[in-house]
């Protein structure tokens, strides 16, 4: 009989972790855990929870499990027995749910923190028309002037009152952590169709790859 | 001055350009007021070598590379200040009691024809560092795991830019994208075109 308190408090649990390891959330600490939803628990029956739940979280998103690995997965885990026990089916429900609405977050924070090249934060661009030269050149000549704005990813995020953690799950907030490099290029008409040559191959390249997988 | 190798001295650099041929001086020359002039968005490196080749002056790879960068400079100056080609040879000489007289002539006599076309481009462009494309080049790669995640299959496209600058120095900046990143990237760029197209 899922009791609608534990069912609260497991859903926080999972979440709070998810912000924290994943998230970047390094405020929410066991204890703060621990005193929001478990407050009558030991804390080395806290620690015991919060450490197996993490465990199993880090299982889960690390394979990347499918609907299906998540349940043989989590069916063996219930059948489990022993010293730190096996998940009860409360546990292994509120496990489910929470890969269901975490997973495609919880993939794009584990692809950021392996991506150690600058990223693109940004693109701005104009179109300049050139009136007039000196040099008497064929006046009207467009020209593209195209900002990108590189630097490494980082996920900051912003500051929701704890009881979000409980309720609803906040998405997370991209925001630099460091400094941007500006970089500012030109391009006229020829340039320009020569990049979108090049992404057309890039894009043909991607596509032959969706459909081979 | 700044920007010479700590082995070339101004002084042995202006020796150098004093031995070269005119004509090499003069096409040497020509080479780095094109670019200050926007015709090039580098500094045609391998074609001075091969100007001297011909020629056939056997010159370090570095001396050549602080003639270049002497007469660069000297050249970029004399643009932003708007000097005159007696103001530049002058300035020459402050810094260098060797330049030969025949080379100082050559300049005089370049800066003329050029200095003023030369001053009113860089002028435009000097708004913001805004640099050219000179190549790009393009990689898809997927990330399989990592130390977090053994099952990450995160596909990225990751971009080498070759980037002049205004001062023709190139650099490379590269950087990935997520798929939809880099689909976003495309049809930005095809906006562009299509606004480069209805101007």
């Amino acid at each position: 009989m899922a009791d609608a308190d534990t069912v609260k408090s497991l859903n926080g649990l999972l979440n709070g972790i998810a912000q924290k390891v994943y998230y970047n959330k390094s405020e929410i600490t066991e204890d703060l855990l621990k005193n929001e939803l478990y407050p009558d628990l030991s804390p080395e029956e806290f620690h015991a929870l919060h450490e197996k739940m993490k465990s199993l979280v880090k299982s889960i998103a690390s394979a990347d499990m499918d609907q299906a690995q998540l349940e043989a997965f989590l069916t063996a885990q219930t059948r489990k027995q022993g010293g730190s026990g096996g998940v009860s089916s409360e546990q292994a429900a509120a496990l489910s749910r929470f890969w269901k609405s975490h997973r495609a977050r919880i993939r794009e924070s584990l692809a950021g923190q392996s991506r150690w090249e600058p990223g693109l934060r940004g693109l701005s661009w104009r179109v300049d028309l050139q009136t007039a030269s000196s040099r008497g050149e064929p006046s009207g000549n467009a020209v593209a002037l195209v900002e990108l704005e590189l630097g490494r990813q980082g996920e900051v995020v912003i500051q929701h009152c704890f009881c979000d953690i409980i309720s609803t799950s906040s998405l997370p907030v991209c925001t630099s952590t460091s400094d941007s490099d500006f970089v500012c290029l030109e391009f006229d008409e020829g340039k320009v169709n020569q990049v979108l040559k090049k992404m057309a191959e890039i894009q043909e390249s991607i596509d032959s790859i969706v459909n081979k997988s | 001055m700044p920007g010479l190798e700590s082995s070339y001295g101004v002084d042995s650099t202006v020796e150098n350009i004093g031995r070269l041929p005119p004509d090499v001086f003069a096409e040497t020359c020509q080479q780095i007021l094109a670019h200050l002039q926007g015709q090039s968005s580098v500094v045609d490196l391998p074609k001075i070598c091969d100007i001297f080749q011909r020629a056939g002056i056997d010159l370090e790879w570095k001396a050549l590379q602080s003639i270049i960068r002497l007469l660069s400079s000297n050249f970029r100056t004399a643009a932003k200040n708007n000097l005159t080609a007696d103001q530049l040879v002058a300035r020459l000489g402050e810094g260098s009691r060797h330049w030969a007289k025949a080379v100082l002539q050559v300049v005089h006599q370049l800066w003329s024809e050029h200095g003023s076309l030369i001053h009113t481009y860089q002028e435009a462009h000097a708004m913001a560092n805004i640099g050219q494309m000179v190549d790009m080049q393009w990689k898809l790669g997927m990330a399989v795991s990592s130390d977090t995640c053994r099952s990450l299959n995160s596909p990225y496209v990751s971009l080498l830019l070759k980037v002049a600058d205004t001062s023709g120095e190139v650099s490379y900046k590269s950087f990935e994208m997520t798929i939809p990143q880099f689909q976003n990237f495309h049809s930005q760029f095809k906006d562009i075109s299509a606004a480069l197209e209805t101007v």
